[in-house]
């Protein structure tokens, strides 16, 4: 059997500096709006995405000739995992920081980089993520979006759903079949970076259960593309897609999307006589976070010696999305207290948004089936 | 830690098979202590692993007697590991002779200093040369080395039929107590806490390796079960858990004589604590009849599972100390305290 690794990393005066900074300038920011601060990476702001740009914590993995940092995947991290914990507004720019720069840096081709990354950095570019349709949720190789070849590029013609912030991003990275599906399912699959403004691209908003207006159904109608806007290899879309997963997975966004509510609750235990019994949950709950922090710099550290781990990033998704949704049920019990839609601050705010948004934590980017089929074939099961 | 890691894994896990091979579980069990595998551990000088060098030993520190009990929890050593080596640390830190005599370590609570309370569960207690009792007292961290002639013991087993025996002093632990300068009684509990999680963490990755292999083995309906997805789902759960605890497990190695030390073995201790009953189950599922059975070598793991699970505090117990440490310590918030956990 071949052993999940999890070698542990520690960070360094490097990063301690960093911390630092990102906290001083969250410092200055004031605090966020309490209603935005659970799953505060779904929050869209683009003007706060700037803000980040100008510091320089965006694209600070990528080389320097593309305007990026060239700073390592662990700076990275201590970047994220703070303002993730501070609850700040960084869904705007959240994929393409996270994903589409970094599958452009491994597949894309020299122009689309330099077009392209610069102007992520400036906090000029957000992309949205084309993969799940309307019948193709868990089976993303079922896609019925279809690119066909005409002169100079491609005619795209289908439609994508759950697309978060569609509406304002101004490019897509969209799976579509470029060939029929043969026995090989995961054949003739190719990737494509769409303008979203481009005429034949319409964009229908769906609202959630939470009340936000952040994904999307679009529809392509004829949507030419040129065949410089083809990710890496036509029909290699399938081994690109679960490259970017890797980068998708394992990152303290999947741990961290509740923990607005955890800082709270503990505000308030020390405030008030504690039960023993609210301690142990305080402890529990204290010491996953705590692993499930240690797991996921190891993966930054294996994605910053160049390695793809694929088994380890789910192992650290299941495990934390397990957490952020299991926070909220637990906390209720020991505040004693009821959850509020509309109340302004406070905990019975905190409690409402992470148990309505939950559902959707162990959705996004694989759910949990899914997931242990990755770990089971990684213990060599499938 | 990793070169530490190739280095004790590539020269004990001989010896540590040989064990595995040999009848000493059984012997165990009936009260024999398997005196022919305890003189090949020492002959191999494995004892004298956290010592330095100037004391005859491997000048691995407790970080290498960690990564050697962790070995010894994958492999079921029927033998006093943990205790011999964490003994045999203390009473280096205190200056004391150190022989190749088996020793144990007790901490005792403030109320078994002063009057005359038995101790239940102490490992080894019947084959030990003697105790290595610390407490604390006027604030001051002791060790008293009590040998065998100055206490009686009742023997006993945990749910592996390991020695865990009780103890009734017939001596003062403070008559010839020297103090310990610079470690507290709590810290050692907590060494003692980490020991079993690394045992626990070792046994946790042997149960998913038999689990997964005897998965791809087993055939039924016509194919291996290791195929059905309501079985591989468990099985990933079962990995995931494993995985948890050797990181929580590395971590706390990792912060040792650190100001974190204390908070990463509680961490430690509740995620491999909490992985070990979840294993335990899953595997007993998945072997069916045939792991119920004594024949079969998985009882020699989730047996050990179940009972480290509750040894040196079970992980209700560390969750409650851990949650009122964050609670009433750190009025800075959480955050900040979580990540000063690393070398920063």
């Amino acid at each position: 059997m071949q052993r999940l690794n999890f070698e542990p990393v520690l960070t360094g005066k490097k990063e301690a500096a960093l911390r630092s900074d990102v906290r001083r300038f969250l410092a200055a920011q004031g605090a966020f709006s309490p209603g935005e601060v659970i799953d505060s990476w779904s929050v869209c702001n683009p003007e706060f995405s700037r803000l980040i740009a100008a510091e320089g914590w965006l694209g600070m993995t990528w080389p320097k000739e593309y305007g990026g940092g060239g700073r390592s995947y662990l700076e990275r991290y201590v970047v994220i995992e703070e303002l993730l914990a501070a609850g700040a507004p960084v869904g705007a720019h959240w994929v393409a920081d996270r994903q589409s720069g970094p599958l452009l840096l491994r597949f894309g081709t020299e122009e689309q980089r330099q077009y392209f990354l610069p102007k992520i950095v400036r906090g000029e570019c957000f992309f949205a993520i084309g993969m799940s349709e309307a019948n193709s949720g868990s089976d993303l190789a079922s896609i019925k979006t279809r690119a066909e070849r005409v002169d100079g590029g491609w005619l795209v013609n289908g439609s994508k759903i759950w697309t978060s912030w569609a509406h304002v991003c101004q490019q897509m990275i969209t799976l579509c079949r470029t060939e029929a599906p043969t026995k090989d399912r995961h054949a003739g699959l190719s990737q494509f970076i769409i303008d979203l403004s481009h005429e034949g691209v319409t964009i229908n908003p769906i609202k959630n259960m939470a009340g936000e207006e952040h994904f999307n159904e679009i529809f392509f109608d004829n949507v030419f593309v040129p065949d410089t806007r083809v990710i890496g290899e036509v029909n290699q879309g399938w081994s690109q897609v679960m490259a970017e997963l890797a980068f998708e997975r394992s990152g303290p966004e999947r741990f961290l999307s509740s923990y607005q509510l955890l800082e709270a609750a503990i505000e308030i235990l020390r405030a008030k006589d504690l039960q023993q019994y609210s301690a142990t949950i305080i402890g529990q709950f204290t010491a996953r976070l705590m692993v499930l922090r240690q797991m996921s710099l190891s993966v930054a550290n294996q994605l910053q010696q160049g390695k793809l781990p694929v088994n380890e990033a789910s192992v650290v998704k299941d495990l934390g999305t397990s957490f952020e949704q299991e926070l909220p049920d637990a906390l209720r019990l020991i505040l004693s207290t009821e959850a509020r839609l509309d109340a302004k601050q406070g905990v019975e705010r905190l409690l409402s948004d992470a148990i309505l948004k939950s559902p959707s934590f162990s959705l996004r980017g694989g759910t949990r089936e899914i997931l242990r089929g990755i770990i089971a074939r990684g213990l060599g099961l499938r | 830690m990793n070169e530490l890691v190739t280095l004790v894994e590539e020269s004990a896990t001989r010896l540590f098979k040989d064990f595995s091979e040999s009848d000493a579980y059984d012997l165990l069990e009936s009260g024999v202590f398997p005196t022919q595998l305890w003189k090949d551990f020492l002959a191999d000088g494995w004892l004298r692993t956290t010592l330095a060098e100037k004391d005859d030993g491997a000048g691995l520190g407790l970080v290498g007697g960690y990564v050697l009990m962790r070995l010894a929890g994958y492999h079921s050593a029927p033998l006093p590991i943990m205790e011999s080596l964490l003994s045999l640390h203390l009473l280096s830190e205190a200056g004391l002779p150190i022989t190749d005599d088996l020793f144990v370590p007790v901490v005792l609570d403030n109320e078994q200093v002063g009057g005359n309370v038995p101790m239940t569960g102490v490992p080894w207690a019947h084959n030990a040369a003697g105790l290595v009792v610390i407490f604390t007292f006027n604030e001051i961290t002791h060790i008293n080395l009590i040998p065998s002639k100055n206490y009686t013991v009742t023997t006993s087993q945990n749910m592996a039929g390991e020695p865990r025996d009780n103890v009734q002093l017939n001596v003062n632990p403070l008559n010839g107590a020297e103090q310990l300068k610079d470690i507290t009684t709590s810290q050692i509990s907590s060494w003692l806490a980490l020991g079993k999680s690394v045992m626990t963490a070792g046994a946790l990755q042997r149960v998913i390796e038999r689990t997964v292999e005897y998965a791809n083995e087993r055939s039924q309906f016509g194919r291996q079960i290791g195929k059905f997805q309501a079985v591989q789902q468990q099985l990933a759960v079962q990995a995931e858990m494993t995985s948890a605890a050797n990181c929580a497990v590395d971590a706390a190695i990792n912060h040792l004589g650190t100001a974190q030390e204390w908070e990463l073995i509680a961490c430690a201790k509740i995620t491999t604590a909490e992985a070990a009953g979840y294993a335990a189950k899953t595997a007993h599922a998945v072997h069916a009849a045939i792991g119920f059975t004594h024949e079969y070598p998985l009882q020699l793991s989730t047996r050990r599972l179940w009972s480290w699970r509750d040894e040196y505090g079970n992980e209700q117990e560390w969750s409650t100390r851990l949650g009122n440490h964050v609670i009433e310590s750190n009025t800075d918030g959480l955050w900040p305290w979580l990540t000063t956990q690393t070398g920063e």
